[in-house]
């Protein structure tokens, strides 16, 4: 099926983010937003509705490491959490992931509307990750890998640590479908859970969706995040 | 868990489909030696293979009974000419295995020819038939049928697992078409088709406990039957079979109304014999999945009662 323009514009502008997002994992260094930031009113419109795809992992690396982010990128960031707000109907992956952007702010900015040290949004539920078959699991770990990050103790995350198993079925299945995207998320999800299977083969398993499917730089992104996980692990 | 009736019905219809195409079981005597005599020989030690399951496995009704005694004694006494035809195959090509292993499921099952047995006998004390370079897994299913004959291995049957794909358990996202055959049927031959489940190593056991349930779903979802078949025969040979209801509610859906099972998504399209061609293997395993996964249910049932 063809692509509609926008969609593919938004992609492109995604994509373009996620190579910052990644080149600042490599580097420990700032996420700069070089192409995306350089943009007019209506393109500015699109680097928001790209920062609300990518959710709070455009500033995972100055959750990973400790470097305050660019004034700049997060005033956007800020911005695109005001641009879209929850909606009472709103899917609870989504709804998670709007959680998340928030309480990224308000770990690297002042807190929204309000004074600082407000309380943290109270956390969505979880609960449907609980009756989710493994296969469903996955995809929505994989949609949700904002919030794959040491020490996370919201429920999502106590949801994949309970299903070590079933997540790295999850991995096997998106890697043997070729869906490098979810696989990569699924890998960076196993990266933080005790339990999972040797016999998974995970740090290759991860160099092996880096090899066929890193081009995209969203799937780089988890890899690399996988990686700076992996080795945060090592050092503990 | 799946409805057995579902499982049981599965097996039933593909037993009434090998019936109505019995005559696909055939081989080409005149085929040219170079080409090889030997190649058709296959779908009929399959059939008694499964065969013989059915009848070990109690669960068959009556009707599938008769129908598989009469499939066996059709395939001896026509297809291999009372086992003559297993002779000369052996005089064709004597160091093959294969006249050897479509006997012996033959043998197990009450038929004999004496000539292949001394045949059999004499190429085992030949260094050539150990030392023939087989696939592992496929060296390893030698072994267990000259165990089963009353041979003594050569080489040892312990000393066969660990070159095999299976034992080595590798990372389970790399499993192919190629690679998960050679996973049945490794557990195929550690467990005697499906007999000694107690057979499975452990370390195997925990391994296909994890992985096959990807496996599976992902053979079901490609709608490869032949494959899903297979994987299904493994669940039924874990300590504790998942008999995964979606997996067998879309097996038995790929069914034709006349028992024959498509290979891949659904039925080919060509002459009769190049059809029986490719769907009597799995119709065959749909046969076989559909016995060991009854007997695995009934069993848990039984297991279950106070």
């Amino acid at each position: 099926m063809e692509q509609s323009g926008t969609s593919a514009l938004l992609q492109g502008a995604v994509q373009d983010i996620a190579s910052d997002v990644v080149s600042a994992l490599r580097g420990g260094d700032h996420v700069r937003m070089s192409g995306t930031m350089a943009a007019d009113d209506i393109e500015g419109g699109l680097a928001l509705a790209a920062v609300r795809v990518l959710g709070a992992d455009l500033l995972l690396p100055h959750v990973l490491f400790p470097t305050p982010p660019a004034p700049e990128v997060l005033a956007v960031f800020r911005r695109t959490v005001e641009a879209f707000p929850l909606r009472p109907d709103a899917a609870p992956t989504v709804r998670w992931s709007h959680w998340a952007m928030r309480r990224t702010l308000l770990r690297l900015d002042t807190p929204l509307n309000g004074p600082p040290g407000m309380a943290a949004d109270p956390e969505p539920d979880a609960g449907w990750l609980d009756d989710a078959p493994w296969q469903t699991l996955t995809h929505q770990l994989a949609v949700l890998t904002p919030l794959a990050l040491p020490g996370e103790d919201c429920a999502v995350a106590l949801a994949a640590r309970r299903r070590p198993v079933d997540v790295a079925r999850g991995f096997v299945r998106a890697v043997r479908r070729r869906d490098w995207q979810q696989a990569a998320g699924a890998g960076r999800w196993l990266t933080l859970l005790d339990g999972v299977p040797d016999t998974l083969g995970l740090e290759t398993g991860l160099d092996f969706v880096e090899l066929m499917g890193g081009t995209d730089p969203r799937v780089a992104l988890q890899v690399q995040a996988a990686r700076v996980v992996r080795a945060a692990g090592a050092l503990v | 868990m799946t409805d057995t009736r579902l499982m049981h019905t599965v097996g039933v219809r593909a037993l009434e489909w090998l019936w109505a195409h019995r005559d696909g079981f055939r081989l080409e005597t005149d085929v040219d030696p170079e080409v090889g005599f030997l190649e058709r020989f296959k779908p009929v030690g399959e059939l008694a293979l499964i065969c013989r399951v059915l009848f070990r496995e109690g669960v068959a009704g009556s009707r599938q009974a008769e129908l598989a005694r009469k499939l066996l004694d059709h395939t001896w006494r026509h297809t291999l000419d009372g086992g003559r035809m297993l002779v000369r195959g052996q005089r064709i090509e004597p160091m093959s295995p294969i006249p050897f292993e479509v006997y012996l499921p033959y043998k197990e099952l009450g038929y004999s020819e004496p000539e292949v047995e001394r045949a059999t006998v004499l190429y085992h004390r030949l260094e050539s038939w150990s030392a023939l370079e087989l696939d592992p897994t496929r060296r390893l299913g030698l072994a267990a049928f000259q165990r089963r004959f009353g041979l003594t291995p050569r080489p040892p049957e312990a000393a066969l697992v660990a070159p095999t794909w299976l034992a080595r358990r590798p990372e389970p996202w790399t499993v192919g078409g190629h690679i998960a055959y050679d996973v049945t049927h490794t557990v195929f031959h550690l467990t005697d088709w499906g007999e000694h489940p107690e057979a499975l190593p452990p370390d195997i056991a925990d391994y296909l406990a994890t992985w096959l349930p990807v496996w599976i779903d992902d053979w079901l979802d490609l709608k490869r039957w032949d494959l899903l078949g297979e994987l299904l025969v493994i669940d039924a040979c874990l300590p504790r079979p998942t008999l995964d209801e979606r997996a067998w509610e879309g097996f038995a859906a790929a069914q034709q109304a006349d028992g024959a099972m498509p290979a891949v998504r659904g039925m080919p399209e060509g002459e009769p014999d190049e059809v029986f061609d490719m769907i009597y293997h799995p119709t065959l395993v749909a046969a076989f999945a559909s016995v060991l996964a009854t007997s695995r249910a009934l069993s848990e049932l039984t297991h279950a009662a106070p």
